[in-house]
């Protein structure tokens, strides 16, 4: 496989938007104990229209990405929320090369569907 | 926000990686159960019935609680059978104005060790948002 260089792709993937019941799945898995994720009224009483996915969701699918392709050569990740993420929403998660001196250096980005950035982020892999 | 535990170094305590909760991890994800250990299988959220009560201990009432960000470095892999020893130290903590009122930020780093020689193994650093 040619050395990643500035510019490339690594991957360009859309993740299905969770159910509910994954979302309870993923805070048992976690050990999550926060309501946010499972109770509806709860969500709402803190301001949102309903339950939210887990920001390390988001930050799994990623590390998961960046796993597959680059295993123990990946050093770091670095995930910044920037927008809510609510059941049914796909994830679109694409990590593009910045620089390739002597670590490779990825950009994150991960959208919603309707174009809104819900995290960002980098991740440092050995060349 | 308890803006006096800046440095606070929580006791250690220990984990081993669960197989069943590791699947459900990834069934939250439409994943099939995991071969290894899934690289952010440690989180903080398993320190909150051990020890390391950050949202009662920050006064960070959940309705009020936010996710910002997470960091990970991974220094060495971590198989089925290690035995971890994870320490929680909040790295810093801050306050600050938005636009819509008071905001404060809480950087919590943990460190995970394989025992018994300690071997460092990962570093997370979770941020956590307190609205006002």
């Amino acid at each position: 496989m040619a050395a990643p260089k500035p510019g490339d792709v690594i991957f360009d993937v859309t993740r299905p938007g969770a159910s509910r019941e994954q979302l309870a799945f993923f805070s048992t898995g976690t050990e999550d104990p926060n309501p946010i994720h499972v109770d509806e009224a709860f969500a709402k009483s803190a301001g949102f229209s309903t339950v939210l996915q887990q920001g390390p969701m988001t930050t799994a699918h990623l590390a998961a990405l960046l796993d597959e392709r680059f295993g123990a050569r990946l050093k770091s990740l670095d995930v910044t929320f920037t927008a809510p993420v609510y059941p049914g929403e796909a994830l679109r998660l694409v990590a593009t090369v910045e620089s390739a001196a002597s670590d490779i250096v990825c950009a994150l980005a991960v959208h919603k569907p309707d174009g809104t950035q819900s995290a960002r982020g980098t991740a440092v892999v050995r060349p | 926000m308890n803006m006096n535990l800046e440095g606070k170094v929580y006791p250690p305590y220990r984990l081993k990686p669960d197989r069943a909760l590791a699947a459900r991890m990834q069934a939250g994800q439409g994943l099939g159960a995991p071969a290894a250990v899934p690289p952010t299988y440690f989180i903080f959220l398993r320190g909150e019935t051990r020890g390391v009560d950050l949202f009662t201990d920050l006064d960070i009432p959940r309705t009020k609680a936010l996710h910002a960000g997470q960091r990970y470095e991974w220094f060495a892999p971590v198989g089925w059978d290690d035995e971890i020893e994870v320490t929680a130290r909040i790295a810093s903590l801050a306050e600050k104005q938005g636009k819509g009122g008071k905001l404060w930020f809480a950087d919590i780093e943990y460190e995970y060790r394989i025992l018994p020689a300690r071997t460092l193994a990962l570093r997370e650093i979770t941020r956590l948002v307190k609205r006002g």
